[in-house]
């Protein structure tokens, strides 16, 4: 265990002293974060102030739109048509930035244009959207009804069908808890590729400069597969744990600092709107932003995802790394090992197909094989146990877990036979031959 | 005292070791030698322990080898290899820790090589920035860090320059001095006429020759002479009776003569001297042995089926 543990600090400082892998640890996160911002920040893009020319011949509005004055938009009305060319070109109206058209027919067809000349950003989109609704419907109301405000408002909410499961009828299981599930499984994936292909990279190189026979008359073949193992898996365990570090600092200070105004209801500058005004007005992507916010910021039960999370990184890696340990010691030189690694991403493919149809089809018969399958129940395993599981299912789970690691374990030991014979030969030419004498030695 | 008592391998239907026993004992410098593919590499990975002979064992001091003789077990293999990427200091503290070494003897052990080599300037450079030669070095320096008391080389002074292989040499030689054995496998027959005591040669698999490096060489006598002289040839030739025939004669100076005379019947040196010391002023008389590399053809040659 001594010598393995030495070659796993070697393996370790190896990576460490590579500048790509420490440019990553940091530079990962970065561009993790940046893509969050990208994401939050893309829908605030454009002007956030207008002076707007409302065209109303028919006096419909009577000169009146907003409750009161805001900074952001300034209204000027005119009572006589204007032609959308003469508006764009006319000097009269080059001090406006947009022009909104209330002819008679907006009673009728409902339709309002907007034409700005710079596209305004998403808050000020909803905001004169908001106001020239709001303004409509108290024309509506004194024209057709009988009604006041407030009760017309009331008739007005749409109906919503909400589709819910009967094993779930809170709903607490939802698609986006999920989908964090989902993303750790594919985090997981990802660190697995990343530093299995290190395993077969590193035994290669070995083999490749001849190292491999010194440490061998040191140290048992075992030993130095496992050390290799563990050094990868050390390595990994430091990156995955720096990224999510950072990122969550990242996100912190997002959220502090950099766009706090996306982290809060009163974003919307006072203005009270409905899921379904949201969603007409082309919302739905802030909307969902806020809540995939709140899920990363309260809803996510860090305490009990991350151990699990280890749990099944450990047990995953386990697997695949016996594959890709193989891979190693079969191949003659790099390009075999880079030809052998495609069976394993068509694997790593495979987990990650398990783990969109968990999330599409929870209860279907192939989640239920691909969650005892031992290379694709970690993936699996973590949708469940982030949307929320019972003590049975999670009794189940841990029993995926052991068939995983005892399965590992079964190719572990096939692995020892191979890399022990493969480690010391090189230039050979490949084959299944070859594969099944090193496996019967 | 390493005794190989009837070791075999095979490798899939290959007999790659055929019944080997032999013996070394402590001190003494073993030149392991044969044609490629003989089977050396495979009995000094089970010397080594990398593999398992697939009968026979072998004995250290009258124990069956086992793990815990791998820190008394220094190895330098043909198909040598380092970290390229790791600073030389780091890839020397790393050999030294798996074969048992704590850090802080690794560290003085290396401190003390890399000084000895005169290669202590570059103890922080990484591997692949290092000149040939002194990645060798470095390779040497790995082998022996431990303070091994058995060190196997397979090939040593292969790419060295003279000088460097003198001071590889010198180094074997202070490893004799100091009691520790030596399994010298190589191709350079001078080097073993040089620092051998004793000489294995392993052909398809078989000890075919095993004896001291003198023995083998008188095992192959030629019945050549070279002799020194001063006086004249007539009463050379005449002094040397019927039982030797004169093969080169060169004058080397005024009256002095240098010849090559071979025995016909297996006459030794005592009857050579005795014919001519009345005829002749006599300055040396020299048996002439055949090198390692004639013995090694001859041997080679001979156990070829």
């Amino acid at each position: 265990m001594r010598n393995s543990m030495l070659i796993a600090s070697r393996e370790l400082k190896e990576r460490w002293d590579n500048r790509s892998f420490r440019a990553m640890l940091f530079l990962g996160p970065l561009l993790i974060i940046s893509l969050i911002y990208l994401v939050l920040e893309s829908g605030n893009q454009g002007v956030t102030s207008m002076k707007v020319l409302i065209a109303d011949p028919t006096n419909l509005f009577e000169n009146k739109i907003a409750s009161r004055p805001s900074e952001s938009v300034t209204y000027y009305f005119y009572d006589d048509y204007i032609e959308f060319e003469s508006f764009k070109n006319s000097p009269k109206f080059k001090e406006f930035d947009a022009l909104i058209e209330i002819n008679e027919k907006v009673l009728i067809n409902k339709k309002v244009f907007l034409f700005h000349r710079q596209e305004p950003n998403l808050h000020l989109k909803m905001k004169l959207k908001f106001e020239v609704e709001r303004r409509m419907e108290e024309v509506m109301i004194e024209q057709f009804t009988t009604l006041g405000v407030d009760d017309f408002r009331k008739i007005k909410q749409p109906l919503n069908i909400d589709f819910r499961n009967v094993d779930d009828p809170y709903n607490q299981a939802d698609q986006g808890i999920a989908w964090v599930g989902y993303s750790l499984g594919y985090l997981m994936i990802f660190f697995i590729a990343i530093f299995g292909t290190n395993i077969t990279k590193s035994i290669n190189r070995e083999k490749i400069n001849r190292i491999s026979e010194v440490i061998l008359a040191s140290v048992k073949g075992r030993e130095l597969m496992l050390g290799k193992i563990f050094g990868n898996l050390i390595a990994s365990f430091l990156q995955l744990f720096i990224w999510l570090l950072l990122v969550g600092i990242g996100l912190w200070v997002l959220q502090a600092f950099v766009i706090p105004e996306l982290f809060t209801p009163e974003h919307l500058s006072g203005v009270q709107v409905s899921d379904q005004q949201l969603k007409d007005l082309g919302m739905q992507t802030i909307s969902q932003e806020n809540n995939n916010l709140d899920l990363i910021y309260h809803r996510i039960n860090y305490l009990w995802v991350l151990p699990n999370f280890i749990l099944f990184f450990l047990g995953t890696y386990w697997i695949f790394a016996s594959f890709f340990t193989i891979m190693g010691a079969m191949s003659g030189d790099e390009s075999d090992g880079q030809q052998f690694l495609i069976p394993i991403w068509i694997l790593l493919t495979l987990t990650i197909f398990a783990g969109y149809n968990t999330l599409s089809y929870p209860d279907s018969g192939l989640t239920q094989f691909f969650s005892v399958f031992p290379w694709t129940s970690g993936m699996v395993s973590m949708i469940k146990i982030t949307v929320g599981v019972t003590v049975t299912e999670y009794l189940g789970i841990l029993f995926a877990w052991l068939i995983q690691v005892l399965v590992g374990t079964m190719m572990m030991l096939m692995a020892a036979r191979i890399f022990k014979h493969g480690i010391l030969s090189y230039s050979h030419r490949l084959s299944v031959k070859l594969f099944f004498d090193w496996l019967k030695k | 005292m390493i005794e190989v008592k009837n070791v075999s391998k095979f490798f899939s239907q290959k007999k790659a070791l055929d019944e080997v026993s032999l013996s070394i004992e402590a001190g003494r410098i073993f030149g392991l030698i044969g044609p490629n593919g003989a089977g050396k590499t495979t009995l000094i990975r089970i010397l080594n322990q990398i593999i398992e002979p697939s009968s026979g064992q072998v004995l250290i001091g009258g124990i069956p080898l086992n793990p815990l003789h791998v820190k008394a077990f220094g190895y330098l293999p043909e198909e040598r290899g380092l970290y390229r990427e790791m600073k030389v200091l780091d890839h020397l503290i790393f050999l030294a820790s798996i074969r048992g070494l704590n850090l802080q003897d690794a560290q003085k052990a290396a401190g003390h090589w890399l000084e000895k080599f005169e290669i202590q300037p570059w103890s922080k450079k990484r591997i692949d920035s290092l000149s040939k030669g002194m990645a060798q070095k470095v390779q040497f320096i790995g082998s022996i860090l431990h303070d091994p008391q058995v060190v196997i080389l397979d090939e040593p002074l292969s790419g060295f320059d003279p000088l460097n292989i003198q001071l590889i040499l010198n180094e074997i030689k202070a490893m004799k001095e100091a009691g520790k054995t030596v399994v010298f496998s190589t191709h350079n027959m001078n080097s073993v006429d040089e620092i051998c005591d004793e000489v294995g040669l392993i052909n398809h698999g078989k000890l075919v020759a095993h004896d001291k490096v003198s023995a083998l060489k008188t095992q192959y006598k030629t019945g050549a002479f070279k002799v020194r002289y001063k006086g004249n040839q007539i009463a050379f030739a005449n002094a040397l009776w019927t039982g030797f025939e004169i093969v080169s004669t060169e004058e080397i100076g005024d009256q002095w003569f240098q010849s090559v005379i071979r025995s016909r019947q297996g006459q030794s040196f005592n009857d050579v001297f005795s014919s001519l010391s009345t005829a002749i002023e006599l300055q040396l008389i020299e048996e002439q042995l055949l090198g390692m590399q004639d013995v090694f053809l001859k041997l080679v040659t001979d156990s070829t089926p």
